[in-house]
């Protein structure tokens, strides 16, 4: 009996860490009046099967880019993916056509976006728009797509499913519009969902309803998730793994534990410094100190600096920072989850 | 209501707060029915505090804060600044007033006119209230908000797209200061901004509050931001302040159920820390048509009939040495209410 269920573990222990995308180098740049931005510049990553990575960085640094990216959803002009390979499943999705690439679409990798209410179509019911997603990818009639449908959106804790349905995305709060948002990523069984700032404009409280959501179905599914974030808390509370983007650059990346309890890029420890924190000293009295700050704001993407891109708002520069763009470097860890920056020093 | 503590002046003291939207409808266009924004609320602050002001969208902390510059007329309730009822006075006595009460709002993109260049922004205050006799005196002036709120003195002829969100939000602090006020309602300064730059701005508001002895209304929804600044914190369901304390008190020991759901649902950036979170089932209820009872029972995890029927009063709660109440029947009971518990919970 004992060995049995060692065995199983085991088993579901591999299975767990299989890769299933993987983003090699890749670069997307949008053509401007001003010149050529570069928004991705050289990012790669691997997301396994049932794991959370976390990609998080300020406005500006390129991870909603990235995501789009993956999804091939770049507007073009002005965007263009100039390099790099995303394989999914072994697959490069940059060489899939138009038709291709929308079977994975919905299907095999899905998307749930920041604002509920911009992504979801105001002339349309709900129901409409869940069961068009399910229609064009699975062959099921009319009536098995609604009953579907309602299914999803009983998973997704929408009470009374059946009526609600039938409703207009402006009969519906802010956090069940995003819990539509998210049957409706979720009606294909997707392999990979990529979360785009799920809950950045729900309130504290409905923010935790959905995460608890997010990482329920990912348990009961094993999908794998890509989850952008600005908030280090929420990454801290989901994901396996971590990226830090800047200006378009990985600067650091590992596991959780490791970004947070060892954070080695200035930046990232400048971002978990910046956050009020609610530490106690030894006495058990909340500790009020100043907040730490990063000098300064992110570098203009038109007129990057020569050398490493953090180096005006750096604490610990060098003259050699200004010379040369460090590489991504392995400090700690294994292949499959190294700790890794993009610095040249140790600190 | 009486006052919260002994230490310090009261600069501001709002009494039984109460502001009503009505919404029109129909043919003759007569009042259907009312949102309820604010009801009934009453605070105090002290000369030198911060006092942070909490809840979820909607509950009307936003209103609240408007309320009390008159940006908003309230329906009914007084607000004293400095002993004087301000709800009494005419337009231009008002206009006089605000010189003493300044807002900054949360977005400083739409807060700012993109026609105006910075030194056009911050004169306008100044010319408006008669503060500068000559140009020279005025550009004086300018230079010495710039440095204050760490703008460089370059851009005075840069317009406002010329400058970062962070930048801009220092660009309308600059103004609320032009005034020389003694009291700012900080509508979500920072909720628009970037970690490494909202951490700038927190620091930059404390800096100013001791080095100009101001006094600030900080309403936010995030609660650690909240935290880090405030004296003392007041949390709002629905219109209604369901919890005040000191700031460390409300944080350690929270009485009211919302309160610790909310503090429960904040995200922990350490991933060492499991911890124990009270998921509120749910939505805020309209506060077009509010429950009876207290607004929080069909959310509450310990609701019991009572809670159906009666809206609790702000209690205070006893045995701790600051002043500390909750709007909640069973608040002060550490296992509960002896009543049972509404079966559906």
């Amino acid at each position: 009996m004992r060995s049995i269920r060692r065995l199983s573990d085991l088993e579901g222990k591999e299975a767990m860490s299989e890769k299933i995308l993987e983003v090699k180098n890749l670069e997307t740049s949008f053509r401007l009046e001003e010149g050529v931005v570069v928004a991705v510049a050289g990012v790669s990553f691997d997301v396994y099967k049932g794991k959370t990575l976390g990609i998080v960085g300020e406005s500006g640094c390129g991870k909603s880019v990235t995501s789009l990216s993956i999804m091939r959803l770049i507007p073009n002009p002005p965007g263009k993916i100039t390099g790099g390979e995303i394989l999914y499943k072994g697959k490069n999705l940059l060489d899939f056509d138009a038709a291709a690439m929308r079977k994975v679409r919905g299907n095999e990798i899905s998307m749930i976006f920041q604002e509920p209410m911009t992504s979801l179509n105001p002339v349309f019911t709900i129901g409409n728009q869940i069961i068009e997603a399910i229609a064009l990818h699975q062959n099921l009639s009319k009536k098995e797509c609604r009953n579907k449908a309602i299914e999803m959106l009983k998973l997704v804790g929408i009470p009374s499913p059946e009526t609600r349905i039938d409703d207009y995305p402006h009969q519906l709060s802010g956090g069940m519009r995003q819990r539509v948002m998210i049957a409706m990523a979720l009606s294909c069984n997707p392999q990979v969902l990529i979360a785009d700032e799920p809950t950045t404009a729900l309130d504290v409280t409905i923010q935790a309803q959905i995460l608890e959501l997010l990482r329920e179905l990912q348990n009961r599914v094993g999908m794998a998730m890509i989850l952008i974030t600005h908030d280090l808390g929420v990454v801290a509370e989901v994901c396996d793994e971590v990226v830090v983007m800047y200006a378009g650059k990985v600067v650091e990346q590992g596991s959780v534990e490791e970004i947070f309890k060892n954070p080695k890029h200035p930046y990232t420890r400048g971002l978990l410094n910046s956050i009020p924190t609610m530490k106690k000293d030894p006495t058990g009295k909340v500790k009020k100190t100043r907040l730490e700050t990063i000098p300064g704001i992110v570098p203009n993407m038109l007129h990057l600096p020569k050398g490493c891109r953090f180096q005006d708002r750096c604490t610990f520069v060098l003259d050699a920072c200004r010379q040369a763009e460090p590489e991504l470097r392995v400090i700690k860890g294994d292949d499959r989850l190294p700790h890794a920056i993009r610095c040249i020093r140790d600190i | 209501m009486s006052t919260q503590s002994n230490d310090g002046e009261i600069l501001l003291s709002v009494k039984n707060l109460v502001k009503r939207f009505p919404i029109k409808g129909g043919i003759l266009n007569r009042e259907v029915a009312t949102v309820r924004a604010v009801s009934d609320v009453s605070f105090d602050i002290r000369k030198g505090e911060t006092l942070g002001l909490v809840g979820e969208s909607g509950c009307g902390k936003s209103t609240l804060g408007r309320s009390i510059l008159r940006l908003i007329e309230p329906t009914s309730g007084n607000i004293f600044f400095k002993g004087q009822d301000i709800t009494k006075l005419g337009a231009d006595e008002m206009r006089r007033l605000r010189r003493r009460m300044q807002i900054i709002f949360q977005d400083p993109y739409a807060a700012l006119n993109p026609r105006m260049t910075v030194e056009q922004i911050l004169s306008e205050p100044l010319e408006i209230h008669g503060l500068a006799e000559s140009r020279e005196a005025k550009r004086k002036r300018i230079f010495q908000l710039m440095d204050l709120v760490g703008l460089r003195r370059e851009s005075i002829s840069r317009y406002p797209h010329e400058f970062s969100g962070g930048q801009r939000q220092r660009i309308c602090i600059a103004r609320a200061l032009a005034v020389e006020p003694e009291f700012i309602v900080c509508d979500e300064p920072v909720s628009a901004l970037d970690v490494s730059i909202q951490a700038q701005i927190v620091n930059l508001l404390q800096d100013l509050q001791k080095e100009l002895g101001l006094t600030y209304l900080f309403i936010a929804h995030d609660l650690k931001v909240v935290e880090h600044i405030s004296t003392r914190v007041a949390v709002m369901y629905l219109g209604k302040i369901v919890e005040t304390a000191e700031s460390e008190v409300l944080y350690e020991n929270p009485q009211h159920p919302y309160t610790r759901a909310l503090l429960s649902a904040i995200p922990i950036p350490d991933p060492t820390i499991k911890k124990e979170r009270i998921i509120l089932r749910g939505d805020v209820p309209s506060p077009i048509n509010p429950p009876a009872g207290c607004y929080f029972h069909p959310r509450c995890p310990i609701a019991t009939q009572k809670c159906q029927e009666v809206w609790p009063k702000l209690y205070e709660i006893n045995g701790e040495s600051k002043i500390h109440r909750a709007a909640c029947l069973y608040a002060d009971r550490k296992d509960g209410p002896d009543e049972g518990i509404l079966s559906s919970r």
